[in-house]
């Protein structure tokens, strides 16, 4: 019903609905959303200045601290690029551990969205019961990096930490384990009118739309379009490793919840094939300090989809410009499309829908002089902390 | 059409004048360089013509006296074409090509916002990610703007 006259509503930064700060401001007419406009920036840290002043080695740390959730991603694409830049390229056991977390890493996240999904429904059975299961994830990656989030796994030539033998069948357990929980909450998504009624024909993205707002990720491969950063431009050992790009073409939020439980299980699928394939040998090669002149783009298939690092050096130890561009920014000109047309009580939902990562997409502007401080090691105390092996 | 070197071929032939440079530094990777009134021809082809039809970001370089600025446009997922361009920092302005790519309108604000680029044509160029009473003018990621200066000019409220 239309009532001829719209009104402006704000929508964050401060909303229960968004886990982090933002601001939208919906223009509704009665109850439907008629226009939206984003308002970002509020999670600003100067990452990209940051990066100019920093040396390559304090910069991995600084990559791993772009995003909390999907913290591989960013140094698997930050340690290929500079790779690429030196001309080193990391040992085969080394691109194999690395899509291990790398998919480890996309359960965690895909299982954490199933989770803030359920409960933007209402459904909070479901969210307890996922975040539960979710733990699986990181005790194994806190007995394969030493760490819950934050892995710290790649550096510049390779891996910091072998998976060594005695961890591969805790890995395996694990694997079952989820496996088993997954292909139940995925038989429970379809099944569930709790779900079905709130996610079926919500935040509808037709695919023409997709492409042209260059969706990315689940958001993108819910609309019905194959691509995957892993299959298209194969990076590390994805181009060894056989599986399935999962696709659904139902252009809303329930298919987005259907590729994220297929992908999770998908996920699986890889790590036990590159546990069962697993190269020996060593995990990583020395890198010199100093980079030649050159640049790079580098991308990666991130848990939220493409992630893309640009980077010039120019010679020294420091690079000259390095920009980052994390997937929820190439997500939110698609999202404010599924907005638009649709109920204010749809909102959290849809908004929850593109799996949004706020810290992830602000990144420029300042430094908190306080964070600062724990950053501004010495190159010595760095080396000593971590170039030992 | 799914070779770099082909890629480059039409893209020679298509812009002609057009084109400074192309170069393939490795697989599915090229940068073309091309001048200002070329590149909504070159975006405009790349999108249209030969399937480039995700822009992946734009990216500001400060080059010193100039600006450069880098579109990602990729082939259905796979080769990343990056089309550059540089203008003169006292001026910036580059036209815009969101209404050949809808999707880089978030893109062209950060750069504007970062850097100063003035692109012509775009329907909103307003803050995107700078804070509210950000003073004009300022564009963080420019090189003489050091961190200390920006962080002094931030902290005095």
């Amino acid at each position: 019903m239309s009532y001829g006259s719209t009104i402006k509503v704000p929508f964050g930064p401060q909303h229960p609905a968004l886990k982090e700060p933002e601001n939208f401001l919906f223009e509704v007419d009665g109850e439907i959303v008629v226009d939206v406009k984003p308002r970002i920036g509020y999670n600003h840290r100067g990452i990209e200045k940051a990066f100019e002043l920093r040396t390559y080695m304090q910069n991995i740390y600084l990559a791993e601290r772009i995003c909390g959730i999907c913290s591989d991603a960013h140094t698997t694409c930050y340690t290929q690029a500079i790779e690429e830049l030196l001309g080193v390229e990391a040992p085969p056991r080394a691109k194999y551990i690395r899509v291990i977390i790398a998919e480890l890493e996309r359960i965690q996240s895909h299982a954490l969205w199933v989770g803030i999904a359920a409960h933007e429904i209402g459904f909070d059975t479901l969210f307890m019961y996922v975040w539960r299961d979710r733990e699986t994830t990181l005790d194994m990656f806190e007995m394969i990096t030493g760490n819950r989030i934050h892995y710290a796994m790649n550096t510049i030539g390779g891996v910091r930490r072998d998976i060594h033998a005695d961890m591969v069948p805790k890995i395996r357990n694990g694997l079952d384990f989820l496996e088993k929980r997954l292909r139940y909450y995925l038989n429970a998504v379809q099944t569930e009118q709790t779900i079905l009624k709130r996610a079926a024909g919500v935040g509808i993205l037709k695919s023409k739309d997709a492409v042209d707002l260059c969706a990315v990720g689940p958001t993108l491969r819910a609309s019905g379009i194959m691509n995957d950063v892993r299959v298209d431009d194969p990076y590390v050992a994805y181009d060894e490793i056989p599986f399935q790009v999962i696709v659904r073409d139902g252009c809303d939020v329930l298919a987005r919840i259907l590729v994220r439980c297929e992908e999770m299980l998908e996920s699986i699928e890889i790590m036990r094939y590159a546990l069962d394939s697993m190269p020996g040998g060593i995990v990583k090669v020395k890198a010199p300090m100093k980079v030649p002149q050159g640049e790079v783009v580098s991308r990666v298939e991130a848990p939220r989809g493409e992630l893309i690092h640009y980077a010039k050096s120019n010679g020294t130890t420091k690079p000259e410009r390095y920009k980052v561009r994390s997937p929820t920014l190439g997500n939110i000109p698609a999202l404010c499309k599924m907005l638009l047309g649709g109920y204010v009580a749809d909102i959290p939902i849809v908004l929850a829908g593109i799996d949004p990562c706020f810290a992830c997409m602000d990144r420029m502007a300042f430094v908190d002089a306080k964070k600062n401080k724990k950053w501004n090691w010495t190159m010595q105390q760095l080396r000593r902390k971590y170039a030992k092996k | 059409m799914e070779n770099e070197n082909e890629i480059v071929e039409n893209l020679n032939k298509f812009l002609k004048e057009g084109l400074v440079k192309a170069t393939v530094p490795r697989p599915r990777r090229i940068f073309v360089y091309v001048k200002k009134d070329a590149l909504r021809d070159a975006v405009k082809h790349l999108t249209k013509d030969l399937e480039f039809k995700h822009m992946s970001t734009v990216t500001g370089v400060d080059l010193g006296e100039k600006i450069e600025v880098i579109y990602h446009l990729a082939h259905k997922g796979s080769i990343v074409a990056s089309i550059r361009l540089s203008v003169s920092k006292k001026n910036p302005s580059v036209p815009t090509v969101t209404d050949l790519v809808p999707g880089a309108v978030l893109y062209e604000r950060e750069v504007h916002d970062l850097f100063g680029v003035n692109f012509k044509g775009h329907p909103d160029l307003s803050p995107l990610m700078l804070p509210e009473g950000w003073p004009k003018g300022v564009y963080p990621l420019r090189k003489e703007h050091e961190l200390e200066r920006l962080r002094e000019m931030t902290s005095k409220k």
